[in-house]
């Protein structure tokens, strides 16, 4: 059969105003639309594109929703949002899934792995390796999906990572990330408290025994978790506007927020704290002690004050006085308070935030929208991170359809989402019923993994500009931090290693196929390979008519966005794969499989707008 | 401030080094040129020449190198000083390589002991130091640093600002174009080569090599460029994906966003093509690059530079006549455990540095090929406990042919930290007494860059250097 091809333009004469949740392509609004088809084949009629069962824009709306709010859903989460949901109301019912932590993922993963060990007694770990398959398996077909995915979002900001000493103990990470999890939808405040506390936090920012000044010795408190906390967790180095803009002076030029005095002041608050606890194995002493190192103490326990190495002075930054003479807990209780109440914190936090769940370039207004419900969350609380997601993913900007036009709208998907985006979207085989992903060979091919930045500032800074268009209209996208000759062919190998292919043997009759999305690094001859595989076989019947799988693809993948260029594209690659010998699984097989890979390394997909 | 300021020699002016067909002034004006002057056979001659090459190589130890514990006071009264400022971060005198500088200051310095190649290189008149050198504005004395009226580089001491200013040269700016980049950006029309950046990073998207229009095109240590899967493929399930995806990639787009996605990858693709044979087929090193580091999960320091070397091997074939190239090898940031930790890494460093200068002597092409380290900042010589934070002024190390070695220039600054240390700032932060600009601009002249461009680069320059005097701004090159 010859594939009749259709081309549908859509022309919007005229958006007079953004509205909240309606407004988008083919969201019924017939007014100053135009359809015109070059033909009308089969189901696909031009009248179609304006009503549901057309373009289907709720389908979109809601696919689009879940990308910003998710690592990925597949058709029937899409599906059911569209048929079910609103978009607060959705958030609403994310509020209250229950809580799963990540480090009892980790201990089960690794109970499994001893007991499958010749010799366990020789096994190390659980290391950086078991916390990236408890990561895997929490994130694929689980309902805690909103948490998760801002979990990960301050899992770059409030950044510790495996590249590291770190990477030696999973649980090193796996706990502080569970503190991520615990207050994705608490108070930022409590997080800040949290977050410095951690021993984790504490080795990685070297504030974990850092002793007070030795005068005689020549010894000044270490400045490294002083100055990180106010440059990247809180404050910044200029002062903002609470729309985030910087705060100038008569000259035009911006005002430093803090300077080195303010840093060694600060530095003196986080001295004197330890380990909260020692490791089972060290089992020739009971208490922990100041100086006890990171390999010997808990990696979960809060860090704990040790009054005598704790600088009691009086210390003074950014005008504001920490008397002394105070136990140590409580100057540190005072200082995360004070940064945390500063007026910078709300912009600086919102404005990060919005860049990792929607867009690169927000507009002040909406920094400053998000900024006020982290100011004050309607009921005089600061820093609820409920009302802050709400006021991000509810906002006309992140919404509308007048907004999506926009020509600085959108980002690059990180490497991350993409992976795990594939991975929720497609249904999944896995050859030992675990999704133990071993992160490190998706790592290699992008420079991204799930706690595994190079440094505390993140895999890419929130203004980095890369060359060219971007950067001559002053605007920023840290993504493309990672997109560079070398990794952006990796990724579409890694692409191309995912959709894999199949053969027909005719004398086995039988399918064999090759390609797999991810695998661990415990796969035995006793127990079989162990690796996860996309499953085609749910497409492979539509794609006789290559439109059908095009479609598909497009509402899970790109929201409806797919340009008619590349759909073009997209159409002659998929109907040139095609022959007329074999059993016909095969080229219907490498058709849809040939549909993930072009979608998955088009623009259309990897900008999302 | 250096204290050598060479008159450029009229040797140097007219480029009797193997490596420069023609002086600086001249090469320069004949790029500028070189697309209107296209049919005067004559000036075009003098660019192509096959023995006109130049390469800068540029290291940055991010995080903070230490440096004071790199290039270290040996004699007894400067270290004593140097030993009570660090304390429990001191490394023993009678562990110090001794190096002896051509020009003396009277006192003696030493090598930190893990840089035993690096010592024979200084010996060997192939590596010199500069001392003392920071991000500056405009120049300053301690008590206008704590007055607070002469400006001074954005963000000190934070990491994410300095390291970008030892990257734009504009240290009073937050600017996202590097002086590598903007160099490339003006000495585009030096190659022949229009598929292949002349700036390449063995470390990704970095500062250094973005410029206006010009970007790094990036190398994996190991194994080079890297080529679509299937590329060559013609079994038609690869021909119809290869077909989509370079459609998509040669398609425009007015998103510059997607512009920019599908803009990298083209220019990847164009590149390999010309770039991976010749990688493939690298010259059999003498001296081979032997990983530093076995076991280690990522490919050590010396790959880098290997894939450097053969880069360069490939100059003619590829039609390069002016390379950048650009390492970041990180994690300097020794708040703890110092010692052990920039011990290990000074090895790592000492190793590659070796390596890459025998590959260099072997191709005959070291006097043409300038190896040059940044570091956001050097640390504070007081300990905070078992490490050391972030200070300002550092020492710096230049490796090649063109290098007027077995020196250190600048000063070496009094190390007591007192007041009546006229650089000592805070617990042992030091007041650099060499602006980073006047560093770079004796490495931009080298590689061709005339003096009246510099101010392009470094808009801060004519406060630290008379680019009309003639003068070296340091001296450590032969220009």
């Amino acid at each position: 059969m010859r594939h009749s091809l259709l081309f549908i333009s859509i022309f919007i004469v005229n958006v007079t105003q953004a509205q909240l949740y309606n407004d988008y392509i083919g969201a019924g609004h017939n007014s100053g639309i135009t359809v015109t088809a070059s033909n009308s084949v089969g189901s696909s009629t031009p009248e179609k594109t304006l009503d549901a069962s057309g373009m289907d824009h709720k389908t979109f709306e809601a696919s689009r929703f879940l990308a910003q709010t998710t690592f990925g859903a597949n058709i029937d989460v899409i599906e059911d949002f569209r048929d079910n949901w609103e978009y607060e109301r959705w958030i609403d019912s994310q509020f209250v899934k229950r809580l799963d932590l990540i480090t009892p993922e980790v201990d089960d993963i690794w109970a499994e792995i001893l007991s499958e060990s010749d010799d366990p007694d020789n096994e190390f770990g659980p290391t950086a390796l078991q916390f990236n398959y408890a990561w895997w398996t929490q994130n694929i077909g689980n309902e805690d999906l909103l948490r998760q995915r801002i979990a990960y979002a301050l899992s770059q900001i409030l950044v510790i990572s495996y590249n590291s000493d770190l990477s030696n103990w999973a649980e090193s990470i796996s706990g502080y990330y569970d503190v991520l999890l615990e207050h994705s939808f608490g108070n930022y405040r409590d997080l800040l408290m949290e977050v410095t506390l951690h021993p984790s936090m504490g080795y990685y920012l070297s504030h974990l025994n850092n002793p007070k000044t030795n005068i005689a010795a020549n010894v000044n408190p270490d400045q490294n978790y002083a100055r990180e906390i106010m440059q990247l967790f809180t404050i910044g180095l200029v002062q903002l506007e609470q729309n985030g803009t910087p705060v100038t002076d008569a000259n035009g030029n911006q005002i430093p927020t803090y300077n080195n005095e303010d840093v060694a002041e600060l530095a003196k608050v986080f001295t004197g704290l330890m380990g909260g606890g020692l490791e089972e194995w060290v089992d020739w002493k009971s208490n922990v002690d100041f100086g006890d190192d990171i390999g010997m103490i808990s990696k979960v326990l809060p860090m704990v004050m040790y009054q005598p190495q704790h600088e009691t002075v009086s210390k003074t930054f950014l005008g504001y006085t920490i008397p002394a003479g105070q136990p140590g807990m409580t100057d540190i209780q005072q200082a995360v308070d004070f940064l945390f109440n500063h007026p910078n914190t709300a912009p600086f936090v919102s404005y990060r935030l919005i860049q990792r769940l929607v867009k690169s370039n927000p507009s002040p207004d909406y920094v400053g929208r998000v900024a006020a419900a982290f100011a004050n969350n309607g009921q005089g609380v600061r820093g609820d991170m409920k009302a802050v997601i709400k006021a991000i993913l509810l906002d006309i900007e992140a919404r509308s359809a007048e907004s999506m036009a926009d020509p600085t709208n959108g980002k690059l998907r990180e490497p991350m989402l993409r992976f795990t985006h594939v991975a929720n979207a497609m249904p999944l085989f896995a050859s030992r019923n675990r999704y133990w992903n071993n992160g490190y060979d998706f790592y290699e091919a992008t420079r991204q993994h799930v706690m595994y930045s190079p440094s505390v500032f993140n895999f890419y800074l929130p203004d980095f500009r890369p060359v060219g268009d971007i950067a001559t209209q002053n605007l920023v996208a840290p993504e493309f931090k990672l997109h560079n000759t070398s990794s952006s062919i990796t990724y579409i190998n890694r692409v191309n290693g995912w959709v894999g292919g199949v053969w027909f043997d005719q004398e086995q009759q039988q399918l064999n196929e090759w390609g797999s999305l991810f695998w661990s690094w415990h796969g035995s001859e006793q127990y079989g390979e162990d690796y996860v595989r996309l499953v085609f076989s749910e497409l492979e019947p539509i794609a006789e008519d290559s439109e059908n799988v095009i479609n598909e693809l497009d509402r899970i993948f790109t929201h409806g966005q797919l340009s008619d260029e590349t759909r073009q594209l997209m159409r002659t690659s998929l109907n040139g794969t095609y022959w007329t010998w074999g059993n016909p699984i095969e080229w219907r097989s490498h058709r849809v499989r040939s549909a993930l890979y072009i979608i998955l390394n088009s623009p259309d997909y990897n900008i999302f707008k | 401030m250096g204290h050598k300021h060479h008159k450029i020699s009229r040797r140097g002016f007219l480029g009797q080094l193997s490596c420069a067909a023609v002086g600086y002034t001249t090469f320069f004006s004949t790029l500028t040129n070189l697309k209107m002057l296209n049919a005067a056979a004559g000036f075009n001659s003098a660019v192509q020449n096959s023995g006109d090459y130049k390469a800068l190589v540029c290291i940055l130890t991010s995080g903070g190198l230490d440096s004071f514990n790199m290039l270290v006071p040996r004699g007894n009264t400067e270290y004593a000083q140097y030993a009570a400022a660090r304390t429990n971060m001191a490394l023993a005198q009678n562990q110090l390589l001794p190096i002896t500088a051509a020009t003396p200051d009277g006192r003696q310095y030493g090598l930190h002991p893990s840089m035993t190649r690096s010592k024979t290189l200084f010996d060997q008149g192939k590596m010199a130091f500069v001392s003392n050198v920071g991000s500056l504005v405009q120049p300053l004395t301690r008590q206008q640093f704590y007055d607070g009226n002469i400006p001074v580089p954005l963000g000190l001491f934070s990491h994410s600002d300095q390291v970008q200013h030892w990257q734009t040269g504009v240290p009073h700016a937050r600017q996202a174009v590097g002086w590598g980049g903007k160099i490339a950006d003006m000495l585009v029309a030096a190659n022949d080569n229009e598929n292949i950046s002349m700036s390449m990073s063995l470390s990704g998207t970095n500062l250094f090599q973005t410029g206006n229009n010009s970007v790094e095109f990036a190398l994996r240590p190991l194994t080079g460029a890297v080529g679509v899967d299937g590329r060559n493929d013609n079994w038609v399930v690869p021909q119809m994906k290869m077909a989509a995806l370079n459609g998509m990639m040669n398609n425009t787009y007015s998103d510059i966003y997607k512009k920019t996605y599908t803009h990298t990858i083209k220019q990847s693709m164009l590149g390999f093509e010309e770039l991976q044979p010749i990688l493939d087929n690298p010259p059999v090193w003498t001296v081979p690059f032997v990983n530093g580091r076995p076991g280690s999960w990522n490919p050590t320091l010396n790959m880098s530079f290997e894939m450097i070397a053969r880069t360069i091997a490939g100059r003619e074939q590829l039609g390069m006549n002016r390379q950048i190239f650009f390492v970041d090898f990180g994690g300097w940031d020794h708040h703890d455990e110092l010692l052990n930790n920039q011990a290990t890494m000074l090895t790592e460093l000492d190793n590659a540095l070796h390596q890459f200068n025998a590959a260099m002597e072997q191709l005959g092409i070291a006097d043409c090929v300038t190896t040059f380290n940044i570091s956001e900042f050097s640390r504070t010589l007081a300990s905070n406990g078992n490490g050391t934070d972030h200070a300002w002024g550092a020492n710096t190390f230049i490796m090649g042919g063109a290098v007027n070695g077995q020196d250190i220039y600048g000063t070496y600054p009094q190390l007591n930290i007192n007041n009546s240390n006229p650089l000592m700032l805070y617990n042992g932060v030091l007041l650099p007494s060499m602006s980073a600009d006047e560093y770079f601009a004796e490495i931009a002249l080298w590689f061709g860059v005339p003096p009246s461009e510099l101010a392009t680069l470094f808009p801060n320059i004519g406060y630290f250097y008379d680019y009309t005097s003639g003068n070296n701004p340091v001296g450590f090159l032969n220009l």
